[in-house]
């Protein structure tokens, strides 16, 4: 049973325990927090001093959930006279409608404590505690209790208000309330989050959205979005069901920007709750064929974020795109280096092809054409500071010591990137799928040239170093006796010889000769890679392999989807199909949303797919991830003014059909059938 | 207004070229203030173009600096997202020109090329 639950609209969050408190926790984000501030760090009810335990939790939908409690440990049969109701809703703010109800014949009195309290913590002095700069003060009138944190400029505050009026202190709230026979007590309780900006106005008092919308707008709005997706009909529950969830999900984690006023993804609960270039370019991909809708925003964020100089502080470029951008006062005093990030050699190339993949689909030229000086740029970047050695690879290196990363890879972890024996490679390093991401972004870059921008010349250049980097990518990463891909290069040129899930981004990327492919294909769908229940991020038998290790061992739903994704495009529909219908058995374990990660163990060892302890959930690209599974399963693939229809279906999986894709084409249906042993060559 | 303030608006024309290869368009408003006073520079921006003036609007937008803080941007030794962020500086109106604008600030004073300094580490000077 989890322990915590987590509400969520947007970048506002709420993670309490499984009674609806909150209590001050120095390892774990608990509590209520809004653009990387925590807001509430405290708020633990007690009824006549006594703590309440659940009964039933409702947490069906992402932005609510209503508690239902009795107070005293449930030790003995269970006889309460009294039970109470925290029914809570966030959306920009957060409110909380607190009943008691009097079960008893006989008039009752009850003493009900709210402790409050605000630590304004910065989410990432959570895992690295220090003793805050600015300093809390709070105020009480009434019926409000307001808890204000300054550090120079800058100012949060939160205000908690009561619509029943009670004894109110800087630490809490009292309710001595009096409830007839078989009657209840109800008070409203409004928590607002002000982050102060321009002229001392909360700052998304300024914004289209408002920040702050109510359950039922929330609601209107999530439906509206999944009305918009293609529809889903199918035989297989856990894909009808894990469809259903992702679209949920990728709903509630759209949060406004700060700084743009727009829509834009946040990545994951509770640690990743803001705009990161790889996870929303990575989730874009998936989701394009379902919501094309969501991806301009996306893109002409990180396209105005571009990095335009250097500045070490930051890894920043000239031409680069972000890593992570974060709006708390770690970022705003400099703490940390999110004011934007730039410590991500994968995004940049990942970007353009987006922009390629999102024109395929939509047909929309007017934004290839708008954002050609950011293309070229985000180009030129693979072939100047991207190549940070002038080897004709990308490769990275921080120059932040302190606060940077050091692996600038989807693989981010400090142990990732490791020899067979498990030692660690200087630096820089080049990972094999970033060579893979420039070679194709080069070839989707050629495209946009010829076609949108006038540029053949440009175009033709393109293609031949996109020709000539897979020549020498080809060469150079190959181990012939393994007869895998290295990992990566190390700072000497030398192979970093690991078997890892990064060979299956390669075979996306179209930068594997034809005549290796089945060898990747036996090596990720074996066992040393192949868990079961999905291709673990590093093979079983290495050095550093650990299988709740984060990127050492583990299986992510999201590598999966693209690890499909590359295997159909070298047409192994089989091999991808045992990917997707492994992934979908292991949704069934976690009600359809998948996590960020789960244990490499071996499926017949636990025959339950063991969440990575710290996992976030949702995570926006596990969320997209049973979209990308229909996808490849499908065979959708957008071709001129057409839309390709090419099912493979795993055996067993039934009827599919998707109706109402959008796209260039307008909207059209997609309807597949998986072969059985009895149907033969009928199929689909 | 500081020395490197004024040099710093006075060398945009010749720069635009290079900075504003973007389709943005539009005029931003920065009030610069220092203890009571307050000047304005209104910059209005056109692909590859921009002229500067030392009026007040109409504008797009307005950004609110103290000089020394702007001094420190124009310098390289603050950096224009964070300041917003710490609510050291502030922003109104269309953010895409502030985001245009910040494409003029230099590097931090003393930055080396990334390339040199990863090659030299290497034994692989360029």
């Amino acid at each position: 049973m989890k322990d915590l639950i987590s509400i969520l609209d947007g970048n506002t969050f709420l993670v309490c325990d499984r009674r609806g408190d909150i209590e001050p926790s120095l390892d774990f984000p608990t509590g209520l927090f809004s653009f990387d501030t925590r807001f509430l760090s405290t708020w633990l009810l007690t009824l006549d001093g006594e703590r309440l335990h659940a009964l039933s939790i409702d947490e069906a939908e992402s932005y609510r959930t209503r508690f239902f409690l009795v107070p005293g440990e449930p030790t003995h049969y269970l006889d309460a006279k009294v039970s109470v109701i925290r029914s809570r809703a966030i959306g920009g703010s957060f409110e909380e409608e607190l009943t008691v109800l009097n079960h008893s014949g006989v008039e009752m009195e009850f003493t009900a404590r709210l402790d409050i309290g605000a630590d304004f913590a910065d989410l990432f002095e959570i895992k690295h505690v220090r003793q805050k700069r600015g300093h809390t003060t709070a105020t009480v009138s009434e019926n409000e209790l307001r808890l204000i944190y300054r550090r120079e400029g800058f100012h949060r505050e939160t205000v908690i208000q009561t619509s029943t009026p009670g004894q109110i202190e800087v630490s809490g709230m009292t309710f001595r309330i009096r409830i007839g026979p078989h009657d209840e007590w109800t008070t409203r309780l409004g928590v607002a989050t002000i982050v102060y900006g321009a002229r001392g106005e909360d700052i998304r008092a300024t914004l289209p959205y408002g920040g702050s919308r109510s359950a039922a707008a929330i609601r209107t709005e999530q439906d509206d979005l999944i009305d918009r997706a293609p529809k889903l009909g199918c035989d297989c529950q856990p894909l009808a069901g894990a469809y259903r969830r992702s679209l949920n999900d990728l709903a509630a984690l759209r949060y406004e920007s700060i700084a743009l006023g727009v829509r834009l993804m946040a990545a994951g609960l509770p640690w990743f709750m803001t705009l990161f270039g790889r996870d929303s370019i990575f989730t874009s991909l998936q989701v394009l064929p379902f919501l094309p809708e969501l991806i301009p925003p996306t893109i002409l964020m990180l396209a105005g974020l571009q990095g335009h100089r250097l500045d070490d502080f930051r890894d920043e470029e000239p031409g680069k795109i972000l890593h992570e951008l974060r709006y708390g006062e770690t970022a705003g005093f400099e703490e940390q280096p999110h004011s934007p990030y730039y410590g991500s050699a994968d995004a940049t190339p990942l970007f353009v092809i987006l922009l390629d993949e999102y024109e395929r689909w939509t047909g929309d030229a007017q934004l290839v054409r708008q954002l050609e000086p950011q293309t070229r740029a985000a180009l030129a970047w693979l072939d100047t500071y991207g190549d940070l050695l002038g080897t004709g690879y990308l490769w990275y290196q921080t120059r932040n010591a302190e606060t940077g990363l050091a692996n600038q890879c989807w693989k981010d972890s400090w142990d990732s990137i490791s020899y067979e024996d498990g030692r660690l490679p200087g630096f820089p390093r080049a990972t094999c799928e970033l060579q893979g991401y420039a070679y194709d972004a080069k070839l989707r870059g050629a495209r946009l040239a010829r076609e949108f921008w006038g540029d053949p010349a440009y175009a033709d250049r393109l293609e031949r170093e996109a020709a000539d980097l897979k020549i020498r990518f080809n060469r150079d990463f190959w181990l012939p006796e393994r007869e895998y891909y290295a990992l990566a290069l190390d700072a000497d040129g030398r192979p970093v010889d690991a078997l890892s899930s990064n060979i299956g981004h390669l075979l996306w990327s179209g930068i594997v000769d034809e005549s290796r492919a089945g060898r990747l294909a036996e090596h990720l769908l074996g066992p040393r890679l192949f868990s079961g229940w999905g291709v673990r991020t590093l093979a079983d038998d290495q050095g550093r392999y650990n299988p709740i290790g984060y990127h050492v061992g583990t299986v992510w739903p999201f590598d999966n989807s693209i690890i499909a994704w590359g295997l159909w495009r070298y047409g192994f529909r089989a091999e991808a199909g045992r990917i997707c219908d492994a992934m979908l058995a292991a949704s069934r374990f976690f009600e359809g949303r998948l996590p960020e990660a789960f244990a490499g163990y071996e499926r017949e060892l636990t025959q339950y797919p063991v969440q990575y302890p710290t996992a976030c959930s949702p995570q926006a690209w596990s969320a997209g991830t049973p979209l990308l599974l229909l996808r490849v399963m499908l065979g959708l693939e957008p071709q001129g003014n057409h839309l390709i229809i090419d099912p493979a279906l795993p055996e067993g999986m039934g009827r599919v059909e998707l109706l109402d894709i959008p796209g260039r084409w307008g909207r059209v249906d997609a309807l597949g059938r998986s072969r059985t042993p009895h149907d033969g060559a009928r199929g689909h | 207004m500081t020395e490197a303030t004024e040099r710093f608006f006075e060398s945009l024309p010749a720069r635009a070229p290079e900075v504003l290869r973007g389709r943005v368009a539009g005029t931003i408003q920065i009030d610069l203030s220092c203890g009571n006073q307050t000047a304005h520079w209104l910059v209005r921006m056109r692909p590859g173009a921009i002229e500067v003036s030392r009026n007040r609007g109409p504008a797009d937008a307005i950004w609110y600096s103290t000089e020394e803080l702007f001094d420190r941007l124009v310098t390289g030794r603050a950096q224009a997202i964070a300041a917003v962020l710490r609510n050291e500086s502030t922003f109104s109106g269309n953010v895409v020109l502030f985001l245009a604008f910040r494409a003029f600030f230099p590097d931090p004073p003393g930055t080396r090329d990334p390339r040199e300094v990863a090659r030299a580490q290497t034994g692989r000077p360029r």
